[in-house]
């Protein structure tokens, strides 16, 4: 597949390409649906545009709408919600959360199919979601966000939010993440031991072991004090959630984190994250709101690790891979089914894939580059003591 | 990719193996019919257990060859 490239003099070009113009068809997650829930509207800016987040007054609903007013343009996110409306602060039109006019006090009427743009809305897992389709159709069945049991239930911790934008780098970015078993030692100080991924219909999954890295203080690394077995599937182009078992201390811990975001422009993205962990026998409510606290604050480290790279790397549409690495251009060949038309996605977009890593190299590697960081500080220590 | 039978179902997928450890598997048709896969959740499914037996037999026959100058 690579074999497209072309080269100058012999050295490879990269083609840099440009990112799509049109935003995933999709459920994204736009927050925990909590933080909407306070009666003032919310102002979301994605996929191009702006929206405006509302609870219904007397319903207790969330609603999505375009945020500005089809009459004159004003922004409702900067209005007041009024019962089961939001009202502009402009000239004070209503629309519901159907999309309806709901009223317009200083008229006799409202003009006949006075309607703006209402987005499908999702609540699950405690957190809110909105359809992007620029078709226009609703989700095809079976495209749905699944529960997580953790999130309801008092074994669990509450979740951890955090929210972080990301300007000149496109989302395909965040997703190549999926394959890219090697950045998880060069990026991210974690060992990786095991690494499969698996992509069918609109799920991709990535299947993925590792160990503790012996070299690394507390401060160097987000990865884990012991073995770590992860099973993270994306559901559609940008909600992934990520089961994560810890062997510590004699005993597993277990957390669900969620990778997400929502498209902002063509080349800005906000990324979101959160963590429950399942309270280990005898863990108060704040210890294990304190373990997903520090679970939480690995995942902005391991996050902020991810944009320092992205905020200087090139978009590459033709990787140059080696045969360790995973299959970057397969998993874009499924992500493009959100980027088509409907009647556009080809069967090779969603059609089983499976792809195994042989770890066996990049093991040994790593192991001797693990044993030499250890041998160093260990001369260091040393040379300090013999100073003293 | 070279085609690989599964030994029980039937069902023909393409291979590619550089080495024993490494796999990828690519399906033509939908799991609908695997009877490890099939259902609502098959995408979550790591494996078809059965069709990895049938690929490393294929391989132990012969019929599969390890190659490690296939493309990424």
């Amino acid at each position: 597949m690579s074999a497209r490239s072309t080269t100058e003099g012999g050295a490879r070009v990269i083609e840099a390409g440009r990112p799509p113009e049109r935003y995933a068809r999709g459920w994204h997650c736009l927050g925990l649906a909590e933080q909407f829930k306070d009666g003032e509207p919310h102002e979301i800016e994605a996929f191009g545009t702006k929206l405006v987040v509302f609870q219904a007054a007397e319903s207790g609903r969330l609603h999505v709408l375009n945020a500005f007013c089809p009459h004159m343009g004003g922004n409702l996110a900067h209005g007041t919600v009024k019962g089961d409306a939001v009202a502009c602060p402009f000239h004070d039109w209503r629309w519901g959360g159907d999309g309806k006019c709901a009223g317009i006090p200083y008229a006799h009427r409202v003009p006949p199919r006075a309607r703006t743009r209402a987005w499908r809305t999702l609540e699950e897992n405690k957190q809110l979601f909105v359809w992007h389709d620029p078709q226009g159709a609703p989700p095809p069945e079976g495209v749905t966000i699944p529960r997580i049991e953790g999130a309801f239930s008092d074994e669990w911790s509450d979740w951890t939010w955090h929210s972080l934008r990301v300007d000149g780098a496109n989302c395909r970015e965040i997703v190549d993440n999926v394959v890219d078993m090697a950045h998880f030692f060069y990026v991210h100080n974690s060992f990786p031991t095991y690494f499969k991924n698996v992509f069918e219909g609109h799920v991709a999954t990535q299947y993925m072991n590792s160990a503790p890295r012996t070299d690394m203080t507390a401060a160097d690394t987000v990865a884990s004090a012991g073995d770590l077995r992860s099973d993270a599937s994306y559901y559609g182009p940008s909600y992934m959630i990520d089961h994560i078992w810890v062997e510590q201390d004699g005993a597993t811990v277990e957390t669900v984190l969620i990778n997400c975001h929502y498209p902002v422009s063509p080349d800005s993205f906000v990324l979101m994250y959160g963590a429950i962990v399942k309270k280990l026998p005898g863990m108060t409510d704040e210890m294990a709101a304190a373990a997903a606290a520090e679970t939480s604050q690995g995942l902005a480290t391991g996050f902020e690790e991810d944009v320092a790279i992205w905020r200087n790397k090139t978009r590459i549409d033709n990787p140059l891979l080696c045969d360790q690495d995973g299959p970057v251009y397969q998993l874009r060949r499924w992500y493009e089914q959100f980027y088509v038309d409907a009647e556009d996605v080809r069967p090779e977009m969603t059609d089983r894939f499976e792809f195994e890593i042989d770890t066996e190299r990049a093991v040994q590697v790593w192991k001797a580059e693990v044993e030499e960081n250890l041998a160093r500080r260990a001369a260091a220590d040393a040379a300090t003591a013999g100073e003293k | 990719m070279q085609p690989v039978e599964c030994g029980d179902c039937g069902n023909e997928v393409l291979v590619h193996k550089r080495s024993l450890p490494h796999t990828a598997v690519q399906w033509t048709r939908s799991t609908d019919h695997c009877p490890e896969l099939a259902g609502p959740d098959s995408a979550r499914v790591p494996v078809c257990t059965r069709l990895r037996a049938s690929i490393e037999q294929a391989v132990r026959d012969g019929a599969l060859t390890v190659d490690d100058g296939g493309e990424p």
